[in-house]
């Protein structure tokens, strides 16, 4: 075996950075925690399950991870999660709905749900950050949005409108931020085997379009490594992009 | 649960980033690795741990890239890829490879108004047609194995407009055109196929202007890029970190706003 050099590797490790998690308490957050911790960060981990969350973290790697259990809708969750550190290094925001309602269907109640989950909760929160000064220089900013943003399949109104609002978003963010060396970049994941997927899956049959992604099924972890570069050292140049994973599904879509 | 802790203990952060990161085991080509882009990607994927060959038209830089790779069992294929038969004999003696990163390429600047046939040939030549059918050639021979990973270095300037760039964005804009159906095609053999689009990067082909350079770099809000930067982009889509990613246009470019 070769001997390492430890300059180019290293430089995606998240050793002695402090990193907020949201939607931690399952599916691509979840994976996102685990590998996080596992490559040297000190998480605050936030998801509405009491008892998932609590579950993700006693299975953290490392020490001094805390938890806030709440709804990032709720001013007073992310007030806490403003007090949860000192100051951050990175954000993964990964809490998200998703639900398939045909536009003749789709209600105003069902469009608000989509936009403060998807976009009002994590834009907030970052503003918040950024107002409070929250956020150390270099930190990386990764909002996970969905393929569905460019793509806007049947039935996705909602969902696909509030993805896009909060890509766009992160576009405006990202180049504001950049003389504060502080980066924004979003992950569009195409059909990542989550519980969301499934419970979608009982709504509508899902499988024929998962059977379309030309590399198979994409596991959370495919999503966390991707968030791991995002948030490293080793893409410090990049700030308003969007790393789509999704297996080559959109291959064919005219995005 | 035991298990998966016995898996956890023996990963340490340092450990865990090579498995994820790291190319051990992985044999790499990298065109245009005589100077530029090409030679800091082949140090740095040598440094991963890769086994590299290296392709490049200058003796001299190329022996001198070979001797500063890190690690055991490197090659280099010297070569003009503008000349098809060089390119075919490239791809015959690089043997069985997991990654290529296609960096060759010329700048190709003329206004519109005055660009001739010719250079608008030799441009694609180089950018195109080269990096196009050396994949091609390494396919045919089945020469990428199962799970590799093909790098096309595009360009911002195929997704954006730069008075004087014509021949080069043409150029750039064609390798994306062409990743896709090929994308599409290597999915069933697991081979990924993307491309990087770099804004500016400081090597010595832009350095040579200096007011124009200088000019360029207030544009880009986190500066210009350094070749490092797209060399560590190739580790994460060389490595099995991004096995679900294909059909990629991958923009990096410090978040410029107007090119």
């Amino acid at each position: 075996m070769r001997s390492r050099d430890p300059s180019a590797i290293d430089a995606f490790s998240l050793k002695g950075k402090t990193i907020l998690i949201t939607g931690a308490s399952s599916g691509i957050g979840a994976a996102v925690a685990k590998l996080c911790a596992q490559l040297g960060a000190r998480l605050v981990v936030n998801g509405r399950d009491n008892n998932r969350l609590s579950a993700i973290l006693q299975g953290l790697e490392g020490e001094g991870h805390t938890a806030v259990i709440g709804d990032l809708t709720e001013v007073k969750t992310r007030q806490r999660l403003l007090e949860a550190a000192d100051g951050y290094d990175g954000l993964v925001s990964c809490a998200g709905i998703a639900a398939l309602v045909p536009f003749r269907m789709a209600s105003e109640k069902h469009l608000q749900q989509m936009l403060s989950v998807n976009y009002l909760a994590p834009i907030t929160l970052t503003q918040q950050l950024l107002y409070k000064r929250r956020l150390k220089g270099g930190a990386s900013l990764v909002f996970v949005s969905a393929l569905s943003a460019r793509a806007a399949p049947l039935a996705a109104a909602g969902y696909a409108a509030s993805k896009a609002a909060l890509e766009a978003a992160v576009r405006s963010l990202g180049l504001e931020q950049a003389r504060h060396n502080i980066r924004a970049n979003c992950i569009a994941p195409g059909y990542v085997e989550t519980p969301m997927l499934h419970e979608l899956g009982t709504a509508a049959n899902m499988d024929e379009k998962i059977g379309l992604t030309p590399l198979g099924k994409i596991s959370p972890d495919d999503i966390a490594k991707g968030a791991v570069y995002l948030l490293s050292g080793s893409s410090r140049w990049i700030t308003r992009t969007t790393l789509t994973i999704d297996g080559g599904i959109s291959l064919p879509i005219r995005l | 649960m035991s298990e998966e802790q016995i898996v956890t203990i023996q990963n340490s952060p340092a450990s865990l980033l090579e498995t994820l990161f790291g190319l051990n085991g992985k044999t790499i080509l990298v065109t245009g690795a005589s100077k530029g882009i090409g030679q800091v990607v082949a140090r740095i994927c040598a440094q991963a741990g890769a086994r590299m060959i290296i392709n490049g038209r200058n003796i001299a830089r190329l022996e001198e890239t070979l001797a500063s790779l890190e690690g055991e069992g490197h090659r280099l294929l010297l070569g003009d890829l503008s000349d098809s038969a060089i390119l075919e004999s490239v791809s015959a003696e690089c043997g069985k490879v997991d990654g290529v990163v296609h960096s060759a390429g010329v700048r190709g600047l003329a206004p519109m108004r005055i660009v001739s046939q010719q250079f608008l040939q030799e441009v694609m030549q180089i950018n195109y047609f080269a990096p196009v059918m050396l994949t091609r050639h390494l396919l045919a021979r089945q020469a990428l194995n199962k799970g590799g990973s093909v790098i096309f270095l595009s360009s911002i300037s195929a997704l954006t407009g730069t008075v004087g760039v014509g021949p080069y964005a043409g150029s750039k804009a064609a390798l994306i055109g062409t990743m896709r159906p090929l994308a599409l095609e290597l999915a069933r053999r697991e081979i990924r196929v993307n491309a990087l689009c770099p804004g500016l990067v400081e090597t010595t082909l832009i350095t040579e202007d200096k007011n124009w350079f200088e000019e360029s770099c207030k544009r880009y809000p986190l500066g210009i890029g350094q070749p490092e930067d797209v060399a560590m982009a190739c580790l994460y889509f060389l490595s099995d970190s991004s096995k679900k990613v294909t059909g990629q246009v991958f923009n990096m470019d410090g978040g410029v706003e107007f090119v």
